[in-house]
């Protein structure tokens, strides 16, 4: 039992270990790279743009705006019981920027871009294609990790803002439909009480949220062995382990900006 | 003779406590095509992936041209590597991208040579391997063989001093197989390199090796040209090259009787 426990404590130190190694090979392509001529391909990274952003704009949509009238449609009751049915557009608004846009928008691109590239990384590793690109002198981080981070850094808080707006818009739909409060007297509520600070702090989540998603997918996909088995485990353990630490960094950032009073 | 274009000192590798490369002594020349031969778990891919740095020694040196790969830096090892190309068994293209870019990417890596130049380099090495036209064609659309042939066209893009190939022609029909292995021979010869194949196919051992070693069990059995190996009294070799069940070379693990492995 202790031996099992001492192996299982060792394994963890050895994955943490290796996380932070992938992200500080990562920085040193990103910034230091360039110094010696070893560009990331610009083409790659807009196509990974392209997968990791566009390809997600219509999940992110739906997912929030459903999220937006869930939200409405819950609060609504209550906050009618206190005559104070109008502040359904602010507490929507702070609710979606602060907390569920980034954390659900998150949650759909760990599910969706962050499994592919833990099975596409993963199946390029079985089948010899990571170490084809090692043999040929061009590192496997610089080439397909840093592409998929910076993608995945810049497309995250872009669709988390879209995230927003479709949040945004879901508590519209009911406010004005179900509950009927102006929709001018709705849009003046829901900016009255959204500050700024709502916005970015919502933004630095997801910024936070897509290194851990690109770490994990990329560090999954790259040290995946044994097979076709191999490649679905290591994606079934990017989706779960990026789940958990989005969650939980969620609560950690939440906690730091509470504490802060930011 | 020339100085040794490949040198192995001492080499062994352990794996999980297990020694699968035990203090091999190897020199390879340029210009040869060196035949690795062995059965299947002899180690002679380990050896392959020892020479070309993808793995690291846990003794020894492996010298590629007056370097020993094991103790120099990374960009001193990439320096090493830009002047070899490999030929995977599974030929190891990148499946997202076409015959052409595979082929254009370690030019587009190492080389700031124009985009006209680069089509006429592509256009050149698929010529060599014979698949003018297939450019853009993804991996996934061509067979096996042209695979292995689009995998030649990419370790020869850089125009290298040594060419690695593991299991050349396993996977293939003999004729197939055959034309692989005279291509082999004919880029060795046309392009002054020099050829690292590691193969248990015994028609291409004879075909195209210059010299050929025999590894069992991570040593080196014989090293020798082809007809040394052919005429070769060893019985390790003579069994390997006759295909004989008897010999040996145990294929199965005597050493565990049914009532030691059944614990009884």
């Amino acid at each position: 039992m202790v031996s099992y426990i001492g192996k299982f404590v060792i394994d963890y130190l050895k994955w943490i270990c290796g996380i932070f190694a992938l992200l500080m090979d990562i920085l040193y392509w990103i910034f230091l790279g360039p110094f010696k001529g070893k560009f990331s391909h610009r083409e790659s990274i807009t196509h990974q743009m392209v997968f990791v952003g566009v390809r997600s704009i219509i999940i992110v949509f739906f997912v929030d705006i459903f999220t937006g009238i869930v939200i409405a449609m819950q609060t609504a009751p209550q906050l009618e019981k206190m005559g104070a049915v109008m502040y359904v557009a602010s507490l929507v608004a702070i609710a979606i920027c602060r907390e569920l846009s980034p954390v659900l928008t998150a949650l759909v691109v760990a599910g969706r871009v962050g499994s592919a590239i833990a099975a596409e990384l993963g199946t390029m590793k079985v089948s010899e294609q990571i170490e084809a690109l090692d043999t040929m002198a061009i590192n496997p981080t610089r080439f397909l990790a840093v592409p998929r981070f910076l993608a995945l850094l810049f497309m995250l808080p872009c669709l988390t803002i879209l995230g927003d707006l479709a949040g945004i818009l879901g508590g519209y739909i009911v406010g004005t439909a179900s509950l009927k409060i102006n929709p001018d007297l709705y849009i003046q509520t829901t900016f009255k009480f959204l500050k700024f600070k709502d916005i970015y702090t919502g933004l630095i989540k997801s910024a936070v949220f897509a290194i851990i998603i690109a770490l994990i997918g990329c560090f999954e996909g790259l040290n995946t062995r044994g097979g076709a088995e191999g490649v679905g485990r290591g994606t079934t353990r990017s989706v779960v382990i990026s789940f958990i630490l989005i969650i939980l960094g969620d609560c950690v950032i939440t906690a730091i900006f509470y504490f802060s009073n930011v | 003779m020339s100085q040794p274009i490949i040198s192995l000192r001492n080499v062994s590798k352990v794996f999980q406590g297990k020694k699968i490369i035990d203090n091999v002594n190897l020199d390879i020349f340029p210009g040869e095509t060196f035949v690795i031969m062995g059965c299947s778990g002899s180690g002679k891919s380990t050896l392959l992936r020892l020479m070309t740095g993808a793995i690291k020694p846990n003794e020894g040196s492996v010298i590629i041209k007056g370097k020993d790969i094991a103790k120099i830096s990374s960009e001193e090892l990439d320096e090493v590597k830009r002047s070899f190309g490999m030929c995977f068994q599974y030929s190891a293209l990148l499946d997202s991208l076409t015959v052409q870019e595979n082929i254009e990417l370690p030019i587009r890596e190492h080389t700031k040579l124009a985009d006209e130049i680069t089509e006429i380099i592509i256009k050149m090495k698929l010529s060599l391997v014979g698949l003018r036209g297939y450019e853009h064609y993804y991996p996934s659309q061509i067979s096996g063989g042209m695979r292995k042939r689009v995998g030649l066209a990419r370790a020869i893009a850089l125009d290298p001093d040594i060419v690695f190939y593991d299991e050349p022609t396993s996977g293939l029909d003999p004729v197939v197989g055959g034309v692989i292995g005279h291509l082999i021979k004919d880029l060795s010869v046309k392009l002054a390199i020099t050829s690292v194949v590691v193969t248990h196919d015994m028609q291409s051992v004879f075909a195209i090796g210059d010299r050929i070693a025999m590894v069992h069990k991570g040593q080196i059995v014989e090293v020798g040209t082809s007809e040394e190996i052919r005429n070769s009294r060893n019985p390790f070799i003579q069994q390997f090259i006759n295909g004989k069940p008897e010999g040996p070379i145990d294929f199965f693990k005597e050493d565990i009787g049914i009532i030691e492995a059944l614990g009884l």
